[in-house]
Parts: structure tokens; C-alpha cells; sequence
């Protein structure tokens, strides 16, 4: 389960303090499809980045199966990332020098697994990647290339999949590919997956939706503390859970 | 550890193309290293194994007086006492020799060696040809020459020449003989005679500067024991005692100090590259920023991330060592072939890489690749993984390890540069002047920087650009100043200090100073040399014949200084311990000036000494002490009556330490040296040296153009060799420069892209480009050139005393060869930068 207490993020804007996320408290339990929405600068990105330890907040801390991971240390938060964090960009952010077998298998690496190559292959088979395992990023299409970094989210069988605007950057019909692959990990898995969007079509698939606007919440299904004020809650938990497999 | 080997395998894969010109600069330097290293050790090895063939004997005793009858019996008893084993003497003394055919007009100065029929004992005379020595050649007149004779006086083997007044038939062409030291300064070439047809010369007589040697064979445990008694019995005599083995380690000694100081430029050369390599590691590491993230991202500590590029600028450096390897083995093996059929002792070495030059080189490469690489690549802790989802700068807070890092980082230099240096103090003096020559070369880049950032508001487009992209964000403007203005520095540098000694020595040679200076004549022949010197027939300019006499202090009473027997005054009496050249006369010439007491101008019966200036105040000598000299035996007690100022560099008439009022040694035995403005022309030159050998045989000339031809000769090998370490550097320069312009050259596309796109066409950015390594190029060059001003200033005046002079042409051409070299490179290496079309390049982005 993630679970945030209190946590808020205020940056220096030259000599100005800013708050791009304000005090907030979600528990996200195990297995759930939650969708971040909210206009560009409205503190999606950065509740993500908090979530995964890339990003320690300045009140409050964050909670994974219980650890407080804001007392952990940058190689500690690394390590916890590595087993049960996966990540998928909007920008993809492939190594370029690796080639796409070797960037799914990098995570594995990191994480000591002996058998790398067998997994690392069966994940782009998975994505539908085999024959083109051994090109470059620069010699895959943008769909191609963030098939791979989905595999390669998935190569430590991570908990928790957090994927920032991941069809952000592709045409339609790539977008709807990787979010199918997204939704069958989540499905098929058990996966926790945090999905960052402002497409308010894909946010419909989610289990759970939190809405965000200048860093505030103003809309969520998700338990939430304190509760938004004035906020249109409508579905419970429950009803939450039965509308992705309505949507398929 | 699996996954940082994995990652330093690809990354090298994948940025081996744009690190490996930082990675010859270190195959370079160690190429540098293992071949000066290997050729001294191989040149060694060949005196090492001949260590008594060095001076032909296992202990040589020699004078340059006559041997007296008690100092033979000692020497005898001394012999015997110690188990003597065999014993040979030879007499050396510079001579002139002519042809004996008349129609050959030449004469020239020799070193003339007569040798005894056991000589060598150790070692061989070998000859050219398949000949072999055997004293039997020498027997009747014969002798043996160098091949340089043969072609100076026009003979060959079988003909005569005359030496002194005797006629010899040459029998051989010496190629090496035992007890000649490489690279000894000479007069003139070899020639061996026999010792028993020496006094048929006629070049013994009094004041001849023969020396004598005895040459003894022992045991080897007996030879120390015995050269410590001989030095002890002949302490206050001319007579000198030295072993094979003193002398293996002064050759020794020498060899280590050439190795050792040899392989200091090779370590320069590996610290640029290093300097290089710290530079290129920044800007790679600024490039991989995204990557780093995603690898935090993905779980990677930051330990493993810079273990992965440690690995990676390991394995680079190390690919660089061994290249340098290979190279130094390719230099090797071309050393015989640029040697030919030299007879020189260096020819004789096998020359071949030695393992314990390559370890060394290998480590060298690698550490210094490792220890440039360090700081940088400590960046990485600093990158957030957050910065994938946001972009921010990377802040860094006061680093402590870093600068812990960087001290340790700072002392392994030092600990290295003192390793290659053999020495500690060398070690850290090197450092301290390499990072204070990086730091004022660093400043003036700035400065030349700051001066020119004007020209940004140039109402030219190109070169307002190209002034702002020497500062660009990750410009490789101050490493490429640093590595090519080095460069520039030794090259513009040494070819100013020789162009600055060439004029100084050319000066002296000039107009009516003398040019020639005739020795060794004997009282009785002043009176004919001087009528010879008078005839107008002979073409000789202005001379003075100068008395001279041979004289060592054997004591001093003074005011400060007292001093009694010559061994305490060799012992403490700092640098009146050695034998002197004395003169008498009743004037001052015009190169001297008294600056205490006073001259005289008439003889006196006492005897009264006048003291040059540099020699009173290092033996703290005044007027009013008393000095006693052993003038051929006989004690003078002379009071000091001034101390002279002496010019030296007009010193052709009066160069003398000690100057003799008259009256005392007049009547002493003496010889008479001539300085004279000789004859104008080779052919009346040669002829005049002829004539007048042929009429005093025992009279030698000291022709100074031919002097000046040597000193030229030499000055251009030692030239040729610091140009070729300049040019290394200068090399490694250029390759800074490629590997800088390939490691930014992304930058460079895609800034080219948007200036196509907005309507610059290739010329535009061609020129642009153009002035830009221009621009860099004329900074580095004006860098070398002030550098090298700096540098000829302080040695000209500090160290070869000569006035200073602005050689500008060397400079100008310095400065513009620099820029050319730099502006080509760098276009030529941007090519695709000019070829690449504006769309595919910005879709890219």
C-alpha cells in the first residue's frame, strides 16, 4: 500500500518560495488503477516523483507497505525503486547507448538477477518488441521506444508501476497500444499503477481518480484526509473497482 | 559488481568514437616514457657490461705534469703492495697534424693519444674494415686516426701526416676505442701512436698540455684500498686517482638523472592528457545527465554509476597505455635503421621496449587517466533522478568529499611525478610549476578571453558568434588554450633562446674581435711568431702574444679567508680549489675595470696579484690578504692589491682570474697564448694554420668559426630535440582539440540547424566557424608566445648571463602558424557540422 501523510512540496522561484503541491493524505491500497489528472503545472508530475522517492517532500512523509521512505537515504530509495517501483516517462528516457534488450535488462542487472536475458526477452516479447531487440532507441519509433521502457518498468515485477503522461509524446494508435499493455499488466498482475494524464478518456479507465489544480486537490475517489471541501465525491471505493472492467 | 561491468562494456561500446582522441594524448605521453626510458636503459646496458673498458683500466692514475721520480716510487710501492696484475702508461696531448704532402694546405687540431704496446687492458681498439688492432700497426711511425680526419685534411690510409715534427703513415681508421666517454667535449679527432715515437715529435717540451696516465690491471677487492691510499699520498700533488667502479657510478649516476628527468617530459605529456581527459569527463558526464537519472531511477546507487565510468576511463586508459606501448615499440625499432652504419657507441645497444619501462608507462597511462576522471565523474552523486520529471538544475551544496577527493587526488600526482622523478623535492617542484604554469596560462586564456568579448558586439554575424562560443556553456576554450598554448610555449620558446644564442656567439665572431687563438708557444719561438704573425703575406688581423704560467693557490691569509696547503684550499677555498691560468702585464685591457685597490703600471720585485671580482667575492678574498701559489713548483707569496670587474663576453684579450703584477715571473718558464683576427676565408684560413704548423709543429690554433660550427651543430641537435617534445605536445594538442570539437559537437549541429533555419546559409556558418578556432588558435599561440618571452627573458639573463632580445619574426610566426594550425583542425574536424541538413537535425531534438 502507498500511503501519504501530510505531504506538501514547496520549491524557491528565484527568491520566492512556491508551493507547487499542498498538505495532502491518499492511501493508495495494493492492486488499485488510480488516475492523476490536472492541467499542465497543477503538481501531477511531482506528487508522482514523491510517490517514488525521486523527490523528497518538504512536510509530511510517504509511506510503502508501511516504510517511511522520506527517512531514507538517496541508495536506500535507489534500492527500494529498483525492487518495487516501475517507471514509464512520457519522454520514454531510454539509455541511448543500450540497445533495447539492454535497456530492459539493466534494472535486473542493478538488482543482481542472475537470469536477466531470458526475462528481458520474454518482457519484449510481451510488448510485441522481439524482433527489435537489438536496435538502438534512436532506430525505434516513439511507440517502439516506449514499448520498451514499459518492459522494462516491468522487469523487476515491481509492485507499484507509476507512469508520467506515457502517451503523452505518441500518436493515437501508439497511445492506445501502450495503455492496453498497461491496463493487461495491471490486470493480469495484480500491479498497483499510477497513471499521471490530462486525457480525461484514459483517466475514465482508472479504478480511482485524483484531480489536481494549482496544487491542490479538488476532486478524488480515493480515501482522502483531510476530505476536499466542497468536492463532488460521487463513487465509493467499491464502485470505483467495477468500472475498468466495465470500460473493457 | 556484474551490472557495472555489463555497463562500462556498453558504455565504452558506445562513446569510444568521441573519447578516443583524449586516449592517444595518454598513448602519447607513455609512448613518450617507454621509449626514453628503454633506449637509456638499453644505452646502458652497453656501458654497464663494459664498465671497465670506460677507462680502459680497473684504477687510472693521471697528471698533467710530468710523472716526478718520487711520485713513481710511491706509485710502484703502492702497486706492488696492492698485487698489481699488469700496468700500461699512455701520454695524451692535443696536437695539430697536417698532411706531409705539401700540396695540401690544411692543418687541424687533434687529440693526440701515444700508447704503450699493452694498452687496452680492457676492451678493444676496433678498427673499420675487418682490420683488428695489434700494436704491431702502431710500430715505425704508424697511426691510427678517426674517420673525421680523413676527410678534413684530405688523406687516406697509407698516406703521411705530420705530427709535431715527425712524419706518421696511417694504418687504420679507429671506429671505437676503450676510455673515451660518449659525448665528451673535444678538440678535434683521435689519433694513436705509439708511446715510443712520441718524443719524436717534439710536443713534450715545457708548457705542453700532455697529460699522463698509468693504466693498472688488479684484483677487483684490492682496487678501492689502493685508490684511497694513492688519493691520500698525492693530496697535494696534480695527481688524480679514480677506479672503474667511481667511475661506472658517475656514468650510472648520470644515466638514472637522464632516465629519470627524460621520462618527466613523457609525464608532462600524460598530464595534459590527463588535464584533457578531466575536461572531456565533465562535458560527458554533463551529456549523460539524463541517463544518470534514468539509472537512479531504475535503482542504481551512485557508487555504481561512478564505478561504471571509472571502469570505463580505466579500460580507455589503459587501451591508450598499451598504444603507447606498441608505439614506443614501433619508435624502438626504427633505431637502428635511422642510426645506419654510426659508429657512434649507440649503435652498439640492442634496442628493444623493456618490461620494467612498460609497466611503468602502463601504470603511468592508467593512474593519470584515474586520477583526471575522479573529480568529475563525483558529479554524479549530485544528479536527482527527479530531474526526469522536471527539469532543474543541478545544485550543488559545499562538498566536503569532493574536496577531500581532490586533495587526495593532488598528492597521488605529486607521489607519481616523484616516482617518475626519482626524487621527492623533484617530484613536487615539477607539480607546483606544472600547476603554476596551468594556472598563469589559465589566467592569460581568461584575461585574452575577457579582452577580445568586445568583439560579441562586432557588427560582423560570424564573428560576433564566434567570440560568444569560446564561452559557451561546456566550452573546451581554457583545456584547448592550456594544451595548445603549452605547446606553442616550448616550441616558440627554445627556438627563440637558440635563435637569442646563436646571435650572442655570431656577435663575438663578428667584424674585428678576434677569431682565432694560437696556444702553446714556446718562449724561444714568441720572437719568430710574432715576425710570422707581423708578415702581411699571412693575412693575420690584430694579435697580442699573452705570457701565461700554470698555477694553483696553496694558501690564503686574509681578513676573512685563511687557508693553508692545497688540500685545505681544494677542501674549503670554494672556487679557488683548481688549477689557473695566470698572466702578467702592466695594464688593464679593455674589457676590465678595478673596483677596489688599485692597478699598477710598472714591475715591482714583490709580487702583487689582482683578483677578478666574481672569484674575490665567492672565496671571500680582499685587498690587503695574501695568497700563495705554486707556480711550477715554486711557492709565490703575492698581496692583493685590487679586485677586478671583468666582462666576460669581450674576455678574448684579458679573461683572467688572477693577473700578475711584473717583475716576479718574468723570468719563470712560460708559454705564450695568441688571440688574433685570422685571415678572411676557408681556403687563406686553412693555409694560414698550415704555414704556420709547418714552422712551429708545436703550436696549436683554436680556429673559432669552426668552434662556432660545433656549438651551432650541437645547438641544433638539442633544438631539433625540444621541438620534437613540443611538437608532441603541440600534437596532443591538436588532438584535444578534435576530440573537444567531436565531444561538442552536438551542440554545434543543432546550433547550425537553427541558423539555417533562420536563413544563415554554409558559408556563414562556415566562416563563423573559421574565426572561431582562429580566434582560439591566435589566443593559444599569443599564450605560447608571451609564455616563451618569459622564458628566454629569465634564462637569458638569469641563466646564460647574455642580454635579452625580441626575436619577432619567431614570435609572429609562432602566433600565425598556431592559429592556421588550430583553425584547420578545427573546420576540417566540423565538416559535418556544415553538412548535416537543418530538419532531420531539429526533428531530432
Amino acid at each position: 500500500m502507498i500511503e501519504l501523510r501530510d505531504v506538501s512540496k514547496t520549491v524557491m522561484s528565484g527568491s520566492e518560495p512556491l508551493t507547487i503541491l499542498h498538505p495532502l493524505s491518499i492511501q493508495i491500497p495494493h492492486g488499485e488503477f488510480v488516475a492523476i489528472v490536472g492541467p499542465s503545472g497543477s503538481g501531477k508530475s511531482t506528487l508522482l516523483g514523491l510517490i517514488a522517492g525521486l523527490d523528497a517532500p518538504s512536510s509530511g512523509s510517504v509511506l510503502i507497505d508501511d516504510v517511511d521512505i522520506t527517512k531514507l537515504g538517496e541508495d536506500e530509495l535507489a534500492k527500494l525503486r529498483g525492487e518495487k517501483v516501475g517507471f514509464v516517462f512520457q519522454f520514454f528516457h531510454l539509455i541511448p547507448s543500450l540497445t533495447a534488450y539492454e535497456n530492459v535488462a539493466v534494472p535486473m542487472e542493478i538488482a543482481g538477477v542472475a537470469d536477466a536475458r531470458p526475462r528481458a526477452e520474454r518482457l519484449l516479447e510481451e510488448v510485441g518488441l522481439t524482433g527489435r531487440a537489438h536496435h538502438y532507441p534512436s532506430q525505434l519509433s516513439g511507440g517502439e521506444q516506449q514499448r520498451v521502457a514499459l518492459a522494462r518498468a516491468l522487469a523487476n515485477n515491481p509492485k507499484i508501476v507509476l507512469a508520467d503522461e506515457p502517451t503523452g509524446n505518441l500518436d493515437t494508435a501508439n497511445g492506445r497500444h501502450i495503455m492496453d499493455l498497461l491496463r493487461t499488466i495491471h490486470a493480469g498482475r495484480g500491479t498497483t499503477l499510477v497513471l499521471v494524464t490530462h486525457d480525461a478518456e484514459l483517466a475514465a479507465m482508472a479504478d480511482a481518480r485524483l484531480v489536481l489544480r494549482d496544487g491542490r486537490v479538488v476532486e478524488s475517489t480515493l480515501p482522502l484526509h483531510p476530505p476536499v471541501a466542497a468536492t463532488p465525491t460521487t463513487a465509493s471505493m467499491a464502485d470505483a473497482r467495477v468500472r475498468p472492467h466495465e470500460a473493457s | 559488481m556484474m551490472f557495472v561491468l555489463r555497463m562500462a562494456v556498453r558504455e565504452t561500446r558506445a562513446s569510444l568514437r568521441r573519447l578516443f582522441f583524449f586516449f592517444i594524448c595518454i598513448a602519447v605521453g607513455v609512448a613518450a616514457i617507454v621509449a626514453l626510458r628503454s633506449v637509456i636503459q638499453s644505452v646502458r646496458g652497453v656501458f654497464g657490461s663494459e664498465a671497465k673498458s670506460l677507462i680502459a683500466a680497473d684504477v687510472l692514475i693521471s697528471t698533467n705534469r710530468e710523472w716526478t721520480p718520487d711520485a713513481r716510487a710511491t706509485i710502484d710501492r703502492r702497486l706492488a703492495d696492492a698485487g698489481m696484475a699488469e700496468r700500461t702508461e699512455t701520454i695524451e696531448t692535443p696536437t695539430m697534424v697536417r698532411p706531409a704532402d705539401r700540396a695540401k694546405v690544411v692543418a687541424k687540431m687533434t687529440e693526440l693519444r701515444a700508447v704503450q704496446p699493452r694498452f687496452p687492458l680492457y676492451g678493444s681498439i676496433e678498427l673499420q674494415g675487418s682490420q683488428t688492432y695489434s700494436p704491431a700497426l702502431l710500430a715505425g711511425h704508424g697511426v691510427l686516426v678517426r674517420p673525421e680526419l680523413l676527410t678534413a685534411i684530405d688523406v687516406a690510409v697509407g698516406d703521411q701526416i705530420v705530427i709535431g715534427q715527425a712524419a706518421f703513415t696511417i694504418r687504420g681508421v679507429i671506429v671505437r676505442e676503450p676510455g673515451r666517454g660518449m659525448g665528451e667535449f673535444s678538440l678535434g679527432p683521435r689519433v694513436i701512436i705509439a708511446y715510443g715515437d712520441l718524443p719524436s715529435t717534439g710536443l713534450l717540451g715545457f708548457g705542453s698540455r700532455a697529460r699522463r696516465a698509468m693504466l693498472v690491471k688488479m684484483p677487483e677487492e684490492r682496487v678501492e684500498p689502493l685508490v684511497k691510499l694513492l688519493r691520500e699520498d698525492f693530496k697535494d700533488d696534480f695527481i688524480n686517482t679514480r677506479s672503474f667502479r667511481s667511475t661506472e657510478d658517475q656514468v650510472g649516476r648520470d644515466f638514472d638523472r637522464a632516465e629519470n628527468y627524460l621520462s618527466l617530459v613523457g609525464l608532462i605529456i600524460v598530464i595534459l592528457g590527463g588535464i584533457a581527459v578531466s575536461s572531456v569527463t565533465r562535458v560527458f558526464i554533463l551529456q549523460k545527465i539524463r541517463s544518470i537519472a534514468v539509472l537512479k531511477c531504475l535503482g542504481a546507487r551512485s557508487g555504481q554509476i561512478i564505478a561504471v565510468y571509472i571502469l570505463q576511463v580505466m579500460t580507455l586508459g589503459l587501451a591508450g597505455s598499451l598504444l603507447g606501448v606498441a608505439m614506443a615499440r614501433g619508435v624502438l625499432a626504427s633505431i637502428p635503421w635511422m642510426l645506419g652504419s654510426s659508429t657512434s657507441i649507440l649503435a652498439q645497444a640492442h634496442y628493444g621496449v623493456s618490461w620494467s619501462a612498460s609497466i611503468q608507462g602502463i601504470a603511468i597511462g592508467v593512474l593519470v587517466s584515474l586520477l583526471f576522471s575522479v573529480v568529475p565523474l563525483l558529479h554524479v552523486r549530485f544528479i536527482k533522478p527527479s530531474l526526469l520529471l522536471r527539469d532543474e538544475s543541478v545544485r550543488r551544496a559545499r562538498d566536503w568529499a569532493g574536496m577531500a577527493v581532490i586533495a587526495v587526488v593532488s598528492l597521488a600526482l605529486v607521489a607519481l611525478t616523484a616516482w617518475q622523478a626519482a626524487s621527492f623535492k623533484v617530484g613536487i617542484v615539477v607539480c607546483l610549476g606544472f600547476a603554476g604554469l596551468a594556472v598563469v596560462l589559465h589566467l592569460a586564456g581568461r584575461a585574452l578571453v575577457a579582452l577580445i568579448a568586445p568583439m560579441a558586439n562586432s557588427r560582423s554575424f560570424p564573428l560576433r558568434h564566434a567570440v560568444l562560443h569560446l564561452s559557451r556553456p561546456g566550452n573546451q576554450t581554457r583545456v584547448i588554450l592550456l594544451a595548445v598554448g603549452l605547446g606553442a610555449f616550448f616550441i616558440v620558446g627554445v627556438r627563440s633562446l637558440q635563435a637569442s644564442l646563436l646571435d650572442e656567439f655570431s656577435l663575438q665572431v663578428a667584424a674585428n674581435a678576434p677569431d682565432m687563438f694560437l696556444l702553446d708557444i714556446q718562449k724561444g719561438q714568441a720572437d719568430g711568431v710574432r715576425a710570422f704573425l707581423g708578415d702581411p703575406a699571412h693575412g693575420a688581423g690584430d694579435y697580442q702574444l699573452i705570457p701565461v704560467l700554470r698555477a694553483r693557490v696553496v694558501g690564503v691569509a686574509g681578513s676573512e679567508t685563511n687557508l693553508e696547503g692545497a688540500d685545505e684550499v681544494r677542501q674549503k677555498g670554494a672556487s679557488i680549489g683548481r688549477e689557473f691560468t695566470i698572466t702578467y702585464r702592466d695594464h688593464l685591457e679593455q674589457n676590465e675595470r678595478v673596483i677596489q685597490g688599485a692597478f699598477w703600471n710598472s714591475p715591482a720585485a714583490d709580487a702583487e696579484v689582482s683578483v677578478e671580482k666574481m672569484i674575490a667575492d665567492r672565496a671571500r678574498l680582499h685587498v690587503g690578504d695574501t695568497m700563495r701559489f705554486d707556480v711550477l713548483g715554486r711557492i709565490i707569496s703575492a698581496r692583493v692589491t685590487s679586485i677586478r670587474d671583468v666582462e666576460w663576453r669581450e674576455s678574448r684579450n684579458g679573461g683572467f682570474v688572477f693577473v700578475f703584477r711584473p717583475g716576479v715571473l718574468d723570468q719563470a718558464p712560460q708559454t705564450f697564448v695568441t688571440p688574433l683576427k685570422g685571415p678572411e676565408g676557408l681556403a687563406a684560413r686553412a693555409r694560414f694554420q698550415h704555414d704556420l704548423v709547418e714552422r712551429f709543429p708545436n703550436v696549436s690554433i683554436i680556429d673559432f668559426h669552426e668552434v662556432l660550427d660545433t656549438i651551432r651543430d650541437v645547438m641544433s641537435k638539442v633544438t631539433l630535440a625540444i621541438t620534437v617534445v613540443g611538437g608532441l605536445v603541440l600534437f596532443s594538442g591538436g588532438l584535444i582539440l578534435i576530440g573537444a570539437v567531436a565531444m561538442t559537437k552536438f551542440q554545434r549541429v543543432y546550433e547550425a540547424a537553427v541558423f539555417k533555419t533562420l536563413g544563415a546559409n554554409t558559408r556563414t556558418i562556415a566562416r563563423m566557424l573559421l574565426l572561431e578556432y582562429g580566434v582560439l588558435g591566435s589566443l593559444a599561440g599569443l599564450i605560447g608566445s608571451l609564455g616563451a618571452i618569459g622564458l628566454t627573458w629569465g634564462v637569458s639573463r638569469y641563466a646564460l648571463e647574455i642580454p635579452w632580445r625580441l626575436f619577432a619574426g619567431e614570435h609572429i610566426g609562432g602566433v600565425l602558424l598556431t592559429a592556421l594550425l588550430v583553425a584547420v583542425i578545427g573546420v576540417v574536424s566540423s565538416l559535418d557540422v556544415l553538412r548535416n541538413k537543418p530538419l532531420a537535425t531539429l526533428r531530432a531534438e
